[in-house]
């Protein structure tokens, strides 16, 4: 079963355990590779580079330097950003900014792909980005930026904390709740 | 236990105590610039990831299970409500407490 973006959406939550029994099939990474091709960039600059750890040696070597991925995931998606491509074909404004915007929303497209593939998943931050580097042989200016477990959880996710709505959604002007 | 699988619980071990090591320095090097409530949860992970390790090296103590339980219980709230997490480590400390005190009345008896 494939489930729809707002269904996708709706359904997602950060999940940190996962059925470590269970590998990913082909077809999620090649859904995966899909929503990476995808994503937009700034100027089209695609100066943004993804590495899919699924080998489990390799899987472990990263989870160890990476204090903030928990559980036993089945892939993680390394999200690095180059900032000398970004310059050269997006200019200053790529560099400096639009290169995490654009990583971002890779992100989104990435979590919400798995989700749609029933494939849960987390994002993190927490890691030591030069210890990934070398550990994926990335080039000096190709830096992880954000990580993504994915893997089928084995536990019902935490409930999730929202703010209001009024607190984060305006209409028209900032602080007009309704439409 | 065969050689072979000698040799592959040696060499997990090896693979368990360098996760922890790697853990606790990763930790250590990213909390100046992280939120102020990863502290608590970090150094909660380090202790249950510890006692862990300590386990497989055949050191097993029943009575810091009490504490460790709540911890485990309560871990998720770390940065969502620091405020429970604190109660929760409240919780465990006093259970520990009891234990403390519970050895300590055993002593004292052993000594009469
Ligand atoms: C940029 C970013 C970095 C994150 N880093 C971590 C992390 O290092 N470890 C972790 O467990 N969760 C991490 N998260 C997950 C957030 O804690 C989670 O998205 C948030 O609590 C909301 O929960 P939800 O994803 O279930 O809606 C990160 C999320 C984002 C967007």
């Amino acid at each position: 079963m494939v489930l729809d973006v707002a269904e996708s959406i709706r359904t997602r939550r950060s999940t940190r355990s996962y059925d470590s029994t269970k590998r990913l099939p082909r077809e999620v990474f090649e859904a995966l590779e899909q929503a990476v091709l995808n994503s937009p960039s700034g100027s089209n600059a695609q100066e943004s580079h993804f590495v899919i750890v699924q080998e489990p040696d390799q899987i472990r070597r990263v989870k160890r330097f990476a204090q903030g991925v928990s559980g036993n995931p089945a892939a993680v998606a390394v999200l690095c950003s180059n900032r000398v491509e970004a310059l050269s074909k997006g200019g200053a404004d790529t560099a400096e900014t639009l290169r995490f915007v654009n990583l971002g929303i890779a992100a989104a497209y990435i979590l919400l792909t798995a989700q749609s593939l029933g494939v849960s998943s987390c994002p993190a931050r927490s890691f030591h980005a030069k210890a990934i580097q070398q550990l994926l042989g990335l080039p000096e200016e190709v830096v992880p930026e954000l990580m993504i477990t994915l893997g089928y959880a084995d536990q019902p996710p935490r409930p999730k904390t929202s703010k209001p709505s009024r607190e984060v959604l305006s209409y028209d002007r900032y602080g007009k709740e309704s439409i | 236990m065969t050689d072979t699988a000698r040799n592959r619980s040696e060499e997990e071990r090896h693979e368990r105590l360098l996760d922890f090591v790697g853990y606790v320095l990763t930790a250590a090097r990213a909390l100046g610039k992280e939120p102020a409530s990863y502290g608590p949860m970090r150094l909660v992970d380090t202790l249950t990831k510890a006692v862990e390790l300590l386990e497989d090296a055949g050191i097993r103590d029943e009575s810091v299970k009490g504490p460790l339980a709540v911890i485990r219980e309560n871990r998720w709230q770390a940065t969502s409500d620091p405020e429970a997490f604190g109660e929760a480590l409240d919780e465990a400390i006093r259970r520990l407490v009891e234990v403390t005190l519970e050895d300590a009345r055993r002593k004292e008896q052993a000594e009469k």
